[in-house]
């Protein structure tokens, strides 16, 4: 059963990107544009890797990570967080809410691919 | 690959667009209010996005410009940078810039020409000196730590050997053991894995949701330790990793051994048996350690060891970052959904031939009068309605992106004439039809930088009339009776009646001692060669221009009035369809062929008796209730053969304020019609504005009221004189 | 996740389905550990586990553990596809004895 990853990114080109690169590696994408949005289709359908970026309209990546720990089916989905290099505080305040993944924008797509088959095999 | 990408390229285009508009909007906003957070927020998001999405698409050049005026953005957002007038200059060249560049890219140009390539370098450079000393700080990269080769054997291995315990909260976050040894089971062959558990404490103080999973495991592999170690790269901060390469010292072995917390003997049983050393390395080296005195200095690892987080030292300063969010344009985003205006057109054909069928099914059913069927045929074409609105609906975009458009433009004219004009924008929620909006953006602009340009007079003529210093133009919007009305308004100094009179005297437009109504005066400006700009500025007034305005706007199907006031200012008011795809018309018939009125023009029908219609034959308008009302016989105007009913009706019809008749034979009454356009050899036959399928497929004209209306007026006007 | 566990003449058989993962190591550690606490031998049976991770091998591993040292039998009867795949990975197929593979 093909795992399930959802891209969150306020950035259309971006999720489109990942989209194409997951799914062709045989992974089924769920996308969202922003934090809250994500939380609204995080309803009981099995996600098994959340690509989020850090920053967002609406509910940033950070506080969208925040209320994933406080979902009771999700809490324990590993999270890849997306963050450019000007980020470093913001990288601080994710670890302390838990990131452990980061992927330095912009990148490539096949280190976005590398990076979620590091956490999850297709 | 290159496919899709070339798909998700045009995404980033559609969307870098967007993101250069709001850019432009919160600099102007900026402008006025330089503390203004959320205007500062959103402005470094759009930039960060458009970074990002151009360094995943591989566009090059838009990534690494961007990334320059993103880092002036980064100190502006934290307040080391403040937005005064100069930066904001900067940054709206900079703007542009990237939209330049956006725009190569959009077109697969990947060599940028010299021009570009210097405006680049200029902007480049002016960013650097406002980031100044902070840019030239050197990057504090971490030393590369070189493998060191002690003296001492080396083992015979051939494997790396890599030794993990995980931290406890590793599965908490969702960092399973299992996903990187499948990982790393990719790279080689995993010659032995020993998986240990001797941490895991006894059953009561056992947390199952906690890891306490370690590995020493062989692994054959042509990697280099960088991508091995890139294996673990989420889990360097929870767990302790060492990694060996292929024929280490023996007393690196020896050093693993002593440095983890399982028993000694056990750790060199699994290296013997995973082939790291043999037996007898394993034995003289624990022999050799067990004789170094303490004090002694040990021999080194040091560079096997993978220190946590130490390795990759990143490198740009941060600072602290407000948690502000500009809500405006990701909440409109969260509840849209991108589709291809091609597949929205195409639906909308669809629906378009769904109502004629619709219309087909009513006739049939009423032909065939059964109670069944005429039921269901009115509730499928009720149904059918509401699709119709609904699609409509989908093309509807509200017209506020336009206006917001050109606060640039204005702000740009005022500050080239030493102007002080504002743009004030109102009605940005009303929604017009995608066609729409895309057609009528270069009308509008043409009409607001003429409000700026010659609308608006200098501070110093203004403050001698008495007004504010400060112009204002107002853009605004509504719905009106089925149309849209757009108005272009200005408090400048209004049209000059005699000075356009006389212009038009002089180009031959008029005759002399016409008596022409205000209205008729101010429309001369749309005549073709016609401006009365004294000076020509490169904003407007090359004597092209307005005539094109109205042509873009007749095509819309829309018209022009204007209204003025010397000294006051000038309205230019737009009035457009609310849809270009379908009309509910009515339909008349006209020496046996069907035409279609559309309905929202039409005001009454009433009979044209025998004895009316030769006294109006004589003197060319009817007498309706008192009221002198021109017409137009249809069936002369388009040349219809067939001979004059016994009795023959009135359309009385309204647009913009005027009437006229229109004569026909015979009224068919209401029905909905999907415009299809004209081919280009019937485009500019006077009158008709598009055509129609029926139910039954006979084709139908559209009637081009307006323009009916005008050549009537003109002809009422010439024999009355 | 469902978990079935039958007695039968001191033999428990503990039945796992479904998700043997970190979202359910809570129940199935309390679960196994009352049967061996109860039972003098045990059988896992994991045919029908469709997903197992590093809680779930924990679990298996632990239970191994306190079976040997508290001299009662564990074995593990049945697994499936994704319980063996890991116990592959991780080289521990000697560890859990005999096992039938699912078709």
């Amino acid at each position: 059963m093909a795992k399930t990853v959802m891209v969150i990114d306020d950035s259309a080109s971006i999720r489109q990107v990942m989209s194409l690169t997951l799914s062709k590696a045989g992974y089924d994408v769920t996308e969202a544009c922003d934090g809250s949005d994500a939380l609204g289709k995080l309803t009981g359908q099995k996600v098994n890797l959340i690509v989020c970026d850090v920053n967002m309209p609406n509910m940033d990546g950070i506080t969208f990570l925040k209320s994933l720990k406080d979902k009771p089916g999700y809490k324990f989905t590993p999270v890849i967080m997306l963050t450019t290099e000007s980020q470093e505080s913001k990288k601080q305040e994710g670890k302390a809410a838990g990131a452990k993944a980061w992927v330095v924008k912009p990148f490539k797509p096949e280190q976005m691919l590398d990076a979620v088959s590091k956490l999850i095999a297709p | 690959m290159d496919l899709e990408l070339g798909q998700a390229r045009q995404t980033f285009i559609t969307e870098s667009r967007e993101l250069l508009q709001e850019m432009e909007s919160a600099l102007l906003t900026l402008e006025a209010d330089p503390e203004d957070q959320a205007a500062i927020n959103s402005l470094f998001r759009s930039a960060h996005t458009i970074k990002g999405s151009s360094g995943v698409l591989g566009i090059e050049a838009v990534e690494k410009f961007t990334h320059f005026v993103e880092n002036l953005l980064s100190q502006m957002r934290d307040g080391e940078i403040k937005a005064r007038k100069e930066n904001i200059d900067l940054l709206l060249e900079c703007r542009d810039h990237i939209s330049t560049l956006t725009a190569l890219a959009a077109s697969g140009i990947e060599e940028l020409s010299p021009e570009v390539e210097a405006n680049g370098a200029a902007l480049t450079s002016r960013l650097g000196e406002l980031l100044g000393a902070q840019e030239a700080k050197p990057e504090a990269k971490g030393a590369a730590k070189e493998e060191e080769r002690l003296d001492g054997p080396s083992s015979a291995a051939d494997a790396w050997h890599i030794s993990i315990r995980f931290g406890q909260d590793v599965l908490r976050s969702g960092m399973d053991p299992v996903s990187f040894l499948t990982y790393l089971a990719k790279l080689g062959e995993v010659v032995s894995c020993t998986t240990l558990f001797d941490s895991m404490p006894p059953v009561e103080d056992m947390d199952p949701e906690s890891c306490y999973l370690g590995f020493e495991i062989d692994l054959k592999s042509a990697s280099d330790k960088a991508a091995i170690e890139g294996v673990f790269e989420f889990v360097r901060e929870d767990a302790a990793i060492r990694i060996l390469p292929p024929f280490s010292r023996v007393a690196s072995y020896v050093e693993l051994i002593s440095e983890l917390p399982e028993d000694t003997l056990l750790l060199g049983e699994i290296l013997v048996k995973g082939g790291a050393l043999t037996s007898r390395e394993l034995e003289d080296a624990l022999a050799k350690q067990r004789a170094t005195a303490p004090g002694e200095e040990k021999p080194r690892i040091g560079d096997l060891l993978i220190e946590g987080g130490s390795v990759h030292a990143e490198t740009v300063a941060a600072a602290a970052e407000k948690q502000k969010k500009n809500q405006s344009a990701g909440a409109k985003e969260a509840s849209t959904v991108r589709i291809d205006a091609a597949k929205l057109d195409a639906l909308v054909d669809l629906v378009g031939e769904l109502v004629i069928s619709g219309a087909n099914i009513e006739q049939h059913s009423a032909r065939i009068a059964d109670a069944g069927l005429s039921e269901s045929a009115s509730v499928m074409l009720r149904l059918v309605e509401e699709i119709r609105e609904s699609t409509m609906k989908i093309r509807m975009v509200p017209i506020g992106e336009t206006f917001t458009r050109f606060r640039r433009v204005v702000r740009d004219i005022s500050r080239e004439l030493g102007k002080d004009v504002d743009l004030v924008i109102s009605g940005g929620d009303t929604e017009l039809d995608k066609t729409v909006i895309e057609k009528i953006g270069d009308p509008l602009m043409h009409l607001v930088r003429n409000s700026a340009d010659h609308g608006i007079e200098g501070p110093e003529e203004r403050k001698a009339a008495g007004k504010n210093a400060k112009g204002t133009v107002r853009l605004n919007a509504f719905h009106d009776a089925g149309s849209i009305i757009i108005e272009v308004a200005d408090d400048g100094k209004g049209l000059d009646r005699e000075r356009i009179a006389a212009k038009a005297l002089s180009a031959g437009l008029i005759q002399h001692g016409a008596q022409l109504t205000d209205q008729e005066v101010f429309r001369l400006i749309f005549e073709p060669g016609f401006s009365t700009a004294e000076a020509i500025t490169k904003f407007s007034g090359r004597g092209v221009g307005m005539d094109v305005v109205k042509r873009n706007i007749e095509a819309l199907r829309g018209t022009i009035y204007i209204e003025s006031a010397q000294g006051t200012g000038t309205t230019i008011r737009i009035r457009l369809p609310l849809t270009m795809a379908i009309i509910d018309g009515f339909m008349v018939g006209v020496g046996g062929s069907p035409y279609i009125i559309p309905l929202d023009m039409v005001m009454e029908c009433v009979e044209l008796s025998e004895a009316e219609r030769s006294a109006a034959d004589r003197r060319s308008y009817i007498n309706l209730r008192g009221e002198v009302l021109p017409y137009v016989r249809l069936k002369n105007f388009f040349n219809e053969g067939g001979l004059t009913a016994g009795h023959e009706n009135i359309v009385i019809v309204q647009y913009g304020g005027h009437k006229i008749g229109l004569v026909v034979d015979e009224l068919f009454g209401e029905v909905q019609t999907v415009i299809k356009s004209l081919g280009r050899v019937y485009r500019d036959i006077k009158g008709i504005s598009g055509a129609t399928i029926l139910g039954n497929g006979q084709v139908a004209l559209i009637l081009d009221v307006p323009r009916l209306m005008q050549s009537v007026e003109t002809s009422f006007m010439a024999r009355s004189a | 996740m469902e978990i079935r566990v039958q007695d039968n003449n001191g033999l428990s058989t503990v039945a796992i389905e479904g998700e043997m993962n970190i979202y359910h190591a809570m129940e199935l550690k309390s679960v196994v550990m009352k049967a061996l606490d109860e039972a003098e031998a045990v059988e896992l049976d994991l045919s029908g586990v469709s997903e197992f991770d590093s809680s779930g091998l924990q679990i298996v591993l632990l239970a191994c553990r306190e079976a040997e040292k508290n001299n009662r039998k564990l074995s593990v009867k049945a697994s499936s596809a994704p319980v063996d795949s890991v116990i592959e990975l991780f080289c521990l197929g000697g560890l859990l004895g005999r096992r039938e593979r699912k078709a």
